[in-house]
């Protein structure tokens, strides 16, 4: 003990170490139990200052804290300090320690206690306290982050939720449509096969008037050629009679004569049209196409028709252009011109007119319109478009003195048509018919 | 004045004088350790004491992080309370870490001071080879930390120590009604960090401001060495040994601290006189 009162015996071996320093860190005085703990003899500390005791951590807590702490308080209670035994080892401590005043300086005195086992713990403490500060610090982290992933995903889920209900929308619309598609494909499906089943029946009955429609012209050209030869032996019998070759023929049978021949020549004729409509229709007519001036034709079978005008008493003009050129096959466009006046003649009154003309031509690209016109009891609306049909004739109270097979018109359409042109009828019950007859135009003979 | 900085740095203001003395506290305490010191001041000075942002009774909301991560950020403080309190011509006293940060803060606006006053300063605490010595190794300076750390698990304690009566220092009780050094575990960390982990030395040449170092003997803190080297590296600097040991002259030895400060600005008186601010 260097300065002051001596340590007390048991103060010396006391439990725990014991120090005492002046302000200026001087060492005043240490027990025994302190000197051993630091593995130091009483010598070391003579003189020496309490931070020589201390490690350099120690050192500097003891300087920016401890010394503070004791001149403005007075006092310090448990502060751990490291200090350092003479070997360097590192003693860990907690120190008590007051300042006060003792014979007119100021001493500290400390009491240090040792600390093993309650270290170790400390050091656990530590360990787990910055653990969890660091976990406290990753989870605040954490949650920043998955609060951001949060709002991400609530945002995302939102605008999934949006898309979901659309695409719900769509879909029950697409649904609703496909519902209703695959009701129309049904119904499709049935009126395709209805079609087909119809489409079959149709060709079955194509075909069977097709054959029908055969058998008739092979019927027909058949027929009229067995009716044919009979009549013509009638004619060619009645014709030796009449000339007297099987002697003499009174007056009497003479007219009975004339009356067979004209009765010969008529079924004749008829026959006549019925081979030539069943030619027409199996298509076995040729054609000899030349370019003719209309006038021509017209004026060509004047005579043959002249009687019937007469007969008639019916007045007959024409009036066509010479330069009117058509290509035609002339002969057959005399039976039909033929034909047409014929039923002019027929179904007009006595007195009427029938005028044949041509349609002023302003272009060279038009076809012909040849026009023949009457004056007669015309043709109701609803039975002009049959007029053509074979074997038709209007039947109408006026028809009684018509005569014929009702094929007259038919076959003429049909010739017509296969030179190129066509026919056509206009008319109006009780003013007259007119029959147009359209021809490809020729060039000008001019 | 600006009351939002009053208040964040809890500035306190005494003394008759016109020139201010600003006293900044250094690492570990807040300005109650110029109580012994700063009173001698008041006839002549008008005595300003502050505490750092997160120290002492200073406004612990107002720490920020970042910019008290250096040594920097305590200059602003000090800028700050001279800018709030409109101050000029000042006498700057800095202990320790301080000594750098009014450094620092001196040659950011020196036309603001008038001396600058370091007790025990030290530009680095970690040596640098190969001619630095400044007195600490890192590992030191992580035991120091260490020792912190366990210290402040009982920081009940430590932040409030219980009030005492002393009947020898009876002007002491009253102010035991607040603890004194109290400061947050976490930021106390910081506040290490950034002082003994720095290295101010490129601060020192630039410093213009009257430099009075006053260095301590046996400083383990802030050894001779280095209290030289700061002399050295401040041109025109006063250097003053004092019969003082440790590093907290302030507290164990005030008396000396009291005239080693009153002569130097006796010596400058002078200047400040031609000034004016004096009387």
């Amino acid at each position: 003990m260097k300065h002051g009162v001596p340590l007390d015996a048991s103060l010396d071996d006391a439990p725990a170490g014991f120090l005492s320093f002046s302000d200026d860190g001087t060492i005043q005085a240490v027990n025994g139990t302190l000197l051993t703990m630091l593995n130091l003899t009483r010598a070391d500390v003579v003189d020496a200052r309490v931070e020589t005791l201390l490690t350099v951590g120690s050192r500097i807590f003891y300087q920016t804290h401890f010394f503070p702490m004791l001149r403005l308080h007075g006092r310090a209670e448990e502060i751990f300090l490291l200090l350092r035994s003479k070997d360097n080892g590192e003693i860990a401590a907690l120190v008590n320690a007051v300042r006060r005043e003792r014979h007119g300086s100021w001493i500290t005195d400390c009491v240090i206690m040792q600390v093993r086992e309650r270290q170790k713990f400390e050091d656990a403490l530590l360990r787990a306290k910055q653990q969890a500060d660091d976990a406290r610090r990753s989870a605040e982290l954490q949650r920043a982050a998955v609060e951001t992933a949060n709002a991400q995903l609530e945002r995302q889920a939102l605008e999934l939720e949006l898309t979901q209900r659309q695409s719900e929308e769509l879909s029950e619309e697409l649904s609703a449509q496909t519902e209703e598609l695959s009701v129309q494909a049904e119904e499709l499906g049935r009126i395709n096969d209805e079609l087909m089943l119809r489409s079959e029946e149709l060709e079955q009955q194509r075909v069977v008037a097709e054959e029908a429609n055969r058998a008739k012209s092979t019927f027909l050209a058949s027929m009229s050629h067995e009716l044919r030869t009979p009549l013509n032996a009638i004619g060619g019998y009645v014709q030796l009679l009449d000339m007297g070759i099987h002697g003499a023929v009174t007056d009497a049978q003479r007219d009975a004569l004339a009356k067979i021949a004209r009765s010969q020549r008529h079924l004749l004729r008829l026959i006549n049209e019925v081979l030539n409509f069943a030619r027409v229709e199996a298509g076995r007519v040729e054609y000899s196409i030349h370019a003719v001036p209309i006038l021509d034709v017209v004026e060509g079978i004047r005579p043959m028709i002249e009687p019937q005008l007469a007969a008639r008493r019916l007045l007959y003009e024409v009036d066509i252009p010479r330069s009117e050129m058509a290509c035609v096959d002339l002969e057959k466009m005399e039976q039909v011109l033929l034909n047409l006046l014929s039923n002019a003649i027929k179904f007009t009154p006595p007195d009427g007119r029938i005028t044949v003309s041509t349609e002023p031509g302003d272009g060279a690209d038009r076809p012909v319109r040849l026009l023949i016109r009457d004056t007669g009891i015309g043709i109701p609306a609803d039975r002009l478009s049959q007029v053509f049909d074979p074997f038709v004739q209007v039947d109408t109270g006026h028809t009684r003195n018509a005569q014929g097979t009702g094929l007259g018109l038919a076959i003429s359409r049909d010739l017509v048509r296969g030179m190129g042109g066509d026919l056509t009828a206009e008319s109006r019950l009780g003013a007259g018919s007119t029959f147009i007859l359209t021809l490809p135009r020729a060039e000008s003979a001019r | 004045m600006d009351d939002a900085i009053v208040r964040r740095n809890n500035i306190r203001v005494s003394g008759r004088g016109t020139q201010p003395m600003l006293f900044a506290h250094g690492f570990g305490c807040d300005q109650n350790m110029w109580r012994f010191v700063a009173p001698a001041f008041e006839a002549d000075y008008r005595v300003v004491l502050f505490d750092y942002a997160g120290s002492g009774g200073s406004d612990i909301a107002s720490y920020d992080e970042a910019r008290y991560a250096s040594l920097e950020g305590y200059a602003q403080d000090v800028l700050d309370v001279c800018a709030a309190l409109d101050l000029s011509d000042v006498i700057l006293v800095a202990h320790s870490v301080s000594s750098v940060i009014g450094a620092i803060a001196a040659n950011r606006e020196p036309e603001r001071f008038a001396q600058l006053i370091m007790i025990g300063p030290s530009p680095r605490y970690i040596n640098a080879a190969p001619d630095y010595v400044g007195g600490f190794e890192r590992s030191d300076l992580e035991g120091l930390l260490e020792m912190m750390d366990r210290n402040f698990i009982g920081w009940a304690n430590f932040l409030a120590p219980r009030i005492m009566k002393n009947a020898e220092r009876p002007e002491l009780s009253f102010e035991l009604e607040s603890s004194f050094c109290s400061t947050d575990p976490v930021i106390a960390r910081q506040f290490a960090k950034a002082t003994f982990f720095a290295d101010n030395r490129a601060d020192l040449p630039d410093v213009r401001v009257p430099t009075l170092i006053m260095q301590c003997s046996d400083d383990m803190i802030a050894p001779t060495s280095v209290g030289e080297y700061v002399h050295a590296a401040i041109a025109g600097s006063t250097f003053r040994m004092m019969k003082a040991t440790g590093h907290c002259p302030h507290m164990s030895h005030p008396e000396e601290t009291i005239a080693v400060i009153r002569e130097y600005l006796a010596q400058s008186a002078p200047a400040a006189l031609a000034r004016g601010t004096v009387d």
